[in-house]
């Protein structure tokens, strides 16, 4: 019999898992809108009156149109844009942060554990939305302030996670066999042990993109996020007004597009983490 | 099993316990749109904080509830005062009789009864260095040594206001005497805000620091302690003095059944009960299911209630619910920063005035109710000519264009992004969105600024912008109130948020506000009200209608713009209310 890698055999396993795939379909169709919007292919006439105000969803626009006559099929794909490289920074800006200091935290101990296990106990103790709120205050609003409020925030449950596993680790025969054949700490942790964390790593980035996501659109449905540009947190934010007579197609859009998306992320982190993680193997 | 049992207990014992509209009290039911900052007069800046002070505190004069235009009487002062050749001496008699409400501030407990000392420690309090108050500018520069004692008092640890003051003077208990330094034609407005509002001293004294929240007034309503939660209540004052419902009124009140109560003791119900509601949808619905008397209606849910054609739905009609819909003295606006080097072209703000829509705005926003605004002082105040029309308030993209080219920017070429800064909330922003679609399309581009309210006010007050939205009420009904939002002096920290300062008019305004109420001063005004007009210092946007809704149990509501004092004339028809009732 041939040997598969762990990564293959995670691959294999996934791809046979039915609502694995859909989301990793989903979740690859997302990112395909959110480049051809960027890149200006798609959505980049959001702004544009195509009809009267508050259309009805029709043959002609799917999603109806807006108070101000704009499609609102076109803002939600404009939305998808801003939502996804919200996810994509904040991973971004959280990964290198979370893993660096966790595999510091685990593997030094003493003092350096003692201070980072400080640090992100302080930050996992205040309400997150609140801190949120209070980043963005100081930094000013827009879309870079979101990046980084939610970058900083989102970091604490990678570091405990790869803190936990570093310590696990590190008492391991193959980290000892490393050290005796003279191995650096760097060479250890990085080289050694990190690559048998990686899908924590990865399992964590896919729960992240979307709560990265639904933070977004929460900063924006306060006012505190995106400035001057649809998402779907001001799409919510305006249907506040709307709903009440009777026009729900700006919320029905822009929570559909947002349900669809975190359903798949949640969905893939799950089996992601049964793929990927030895020890739920064939279970 | 068990829970379905727990559960029918439960609702048994909240539906047991919610009292339905019970008939044995004659109590109404009002709402507050915002929370309340407290019951300081001197305080009382924003339009909700002074109906609720109103309740419960009183000033010298008041506006008469019925007629229009409005009319200012005397209340705590027993008659309009007698005033020197010079305009600047004022005598004020006081009215016998009036009592503070019983509060244990006073000796065994008894309000004790109002004199000449409250007034002029009320008036010294809104000078008073240390409490900073709000409402300081209806007074500053305007009394004999009032000034000089504010200054003096801000060195020292603490206020003295034993120090007599040249211009405030008791002549006996009930007679005092004001001196201004400059003749001030608003000032007996001034004596009816509610930061003149006359407060007991031993009530300030003795709560201190807590003394917004323990209000000790002459009012015709009670409120032993104010609590900051969704429901303030306020009873009757059983020692009121003899107060009449007014018999007169303007034309056709009798026929609106304004005119039943004339001649009764006020106030005419036990108890008021104001719902602090802040979101629109609760506050409609609320209304609808008859759980209050009154609605101010705004924004959405103007389509809810009212017809295209400006008539109420037939839903509303059949439970009896009535419409009032009147002209605010208000104007909305988008401000230029004036300090800005590219607003100090003349030609750019009048393309960008010309860009602008307002007829769509209108519709958008306002549901057509309100009017384009010609200038700033709204219709119904001397200085605003009826047959006046603004040149420069009209849509046209072609001129706008021309106009910019004109400017040196043609196509918006060369002119930087401008930040609108306005307030968060989503009909502000939906405006300002608005603004740059009409910007875009001569080229100009602006973005959004969103801030909370004290966010933009502090932006505003430190000149921290380029352009804002803001809108501004009447004081008081004197065009100067609003002439003066443009007035050089007035700059921020003041006023004057667009920090417009034209030379040529500050001198006629100067020589405008020291005139009484005349036809030379209303010739000034319209001067000046042109003059702004041509000069775009703002984008005028519009002056707003007041829609209410009032049920039909509640009588003697009249439309009124300084509406503070005018609950304790309210009342109720339990009769009615009952019959009703069955319809909601």
């Amino acid at each position: 019999m041939k040997e598969k890698s762990l990564w293959k055999d995670a691959l294999g396993r996934l791809i046979k898992d039915k609502w694995a795939f859909g989301s990793l379909i989903v979740v690859l169709t997302y990112s395909l809108i959110a480049v051809l919007s960027a890149s200006g292919v798609i959505a980049q006439d959001w702004a544009k009156e195509v009809g009267a105000s508050n259309l009805a969803p029709g043959s002609e626009y799917w999603f109806g149109t807006d108070i101000f006559g704009r499609d609102v099929f076109t803002k939600v794909l404009h939305g998808t844009k801003i939502a996804m490289s919200v996810g994509l920074m904040t991973a971004l800006i959280a990964i290198p942060i979370g893993v660096t200091l966790g595999a510091l935290a685990g593997y030094y101990g003493g003092w350096v554990d003692d201070f980072i296990t400080w640090l992100y106990t302080t930050f996992s103790s205040i309400p997150n939305i609140m801190l949120l709120i209070s980043i963005t205050m100081i930094l000013g609003k827009g879309i870079f302030s979101v990046y980084v409020a939610l970058g900083a925030t989102s970091w604490v449950t990678l570091c405990r996670l790869i803190r936990g596993e570093v310590i696990k680790h590190k008492e391991r025969e193959y980290v000892q066999a490393a050290g005796a054949i003279g191995g650096s700490h760097f060479r250890k942790l990085f080289i050694h042990i990190l690559p048998n964390v990686t899908h924590i790593i990865i399992i964590n980035t896919s729960l992240q993109f979307q709560f990265a996501i639904k933070s977004e659109v929460i900063l924006s449905y306060l006012g505190l996020g995106v400035q001057g540009e649809p998402s779907w947190g001001t799409m919510i934010d305006d249907a506040k007004l709307e709903l009440t007579r009777g026009i729900w197609w700006q919320l029905a859009g822009a929570t559909f597009a947002m349900f669809l998306v975190v359903l798949a992320f949640n969905l893939l982190g799950d089996a992601l983490r049964d793929s990927l993680d030895p020890k739920l193997k064939g279970k | 099993m068990k829970s379905l049992v727990l559960v029918v207990a439960i609702t048994f014992l909240v539906f047991g316990c919610s009292k339905e509209n019970s008939f044995d009290e004659r109590e109404i039911n009002l709402i507050s749109p915002e929370k309340i900052s407290g019951f300081d007069p001197i305080n009382a800046s924003d339009k909700y904080s002074a109906n609720e002070a109103g309740k419960v505190y009183e000033g010298l004069f008041e506006f008469h509830p019925l007629k229009r235009p409005y009319e200012l009487i005397p209340n705590l002062a027993e008659s309009l005062p007698v005033v020197s050749l010079d305009g600047l001496n004022y005598t004020f008699k006081l009215r016998k009789g009036v009592y503070f409400h019983d509060s244990p501030v006073f000796k065994q407990n008894i309000g004790r009864e109002l004199n000449a000392h409250d007034v002029i420690f009320s008036i010294k309090r809104l000078a008073d260095p240390k409490l900073n108050a709000k409402g300081w500018w209806i007074l500053d520069d305007r009394l004999v040594g009032l000034n000089e004692w504010r200054i003096k008092n801000s060195k020292n640890e603490k206020t003295n206001y034993e120090e007599e003051i040249e211009g405030l003077k008791v002549l006996d208990d009930y007679t005092l005497q004001i001196k201004l330094n400059k003749p001030y034609p608003q000032f007996l407005y001034a004596l009816a805000m509610p930061y003149t509002f006359v407060v007991a001293r031993e009530a300030v004294e003795f709560y201190g620091k807590e003394f917004l929240n323990y209000p000790v007034g002459t009012g015709a309503f009670v409120l032993p302690k104010f609590e900051q939660s969704s429901m303030i209540t306020y009873f009757r004052n059983p020692k009121f003095r003899e107060k009449l419902y007014p018999s007169e009124g303007e034309e056709g009140d009798d026929k609106l059944g304004l005119l039943a109560d004339a001649g009764k003791k006020i106030p005419l119900v036990d108890k008021i009960n104001v719902h602090v509601m802040v979101e629109s949808q609760p506050k409609w619905l609320s209304f609808m299911k008859a759980k209050n008397d009154l609605l101010e209606v705004k924004d959405v849910n103007i389509q809810q209630s009212i017809t295209p054609d400006r008539t109420l739905k037939s839903d509303h009609k059949e439970k009896g619910i009535r419409l009032i819909m009147k002209p605010m003295l208000d104007v909305t606006y988008f401000a230029f920063n004036h300090d800005e080097p590219i607003f100090k072209n003349k030609k750019l703000r009048q393309a960008m005035n010309l860009a602008f829509d307002r007829a769509s705005y209108n519709r958008l926003f306002h549901e057509n109710t309100a009017f384009e605004a010609q200038g700033p002082i709204p219709p119904g105040l001397d200085g605003q000519k009826k047959e006046f029309k603004n040149p420069y308030i009209k849509y046209d993209v072609e001129l706008a264009k021309k106009y910019l080219a004109e400017a040196g920017f043609p196509g918006g070429k060369g002119l930087p992004t401008i930040v609108v800064q306005t307030r968060s909330d989503t009909v502000s922003r939906q405006q300002v969105e608005f603004f740059e679609k009409c910007m875009e399309k001569i080229g100009i581009n602006i973005d959004i600024g969103m801030n909370t309210w004290p966010e933009l006010v502090n932006k505003v007050t430190k000149k921290q912008h380029q352009m804002y939205t803001m809108a501004w009420g009447a004081d008081y009904p004197d065009a100067e109130n609003f002439l003066g939002l443009l007035y050089c002096p007035n700059q921020a920290p003041g006023s004057n948020g667009a920090n417009y300062c034209n030379p040529e008019f500050d001198t006629i305004f100067k020589q405008a506000t020291v005139l009484q109420d005349s036809p030379e001063r209303t010739d000034l005004y319209e001067k000046l009200n042109e003059m702004i007009a041509f000069d775009v210092p703002w984008i005028l946007g519009f002056h707003r209608t007041d829609i209410y809704l009032t049920q039909a149990w509640l009588k003697n509501f009249k439309h009124m713009e300084f509406n503070h004092s005018q609950f304790q004339y309210l009342n109720v028809d339990l009769e009615v209310k009952k019959q009703l009732l069955n319809k909601f």
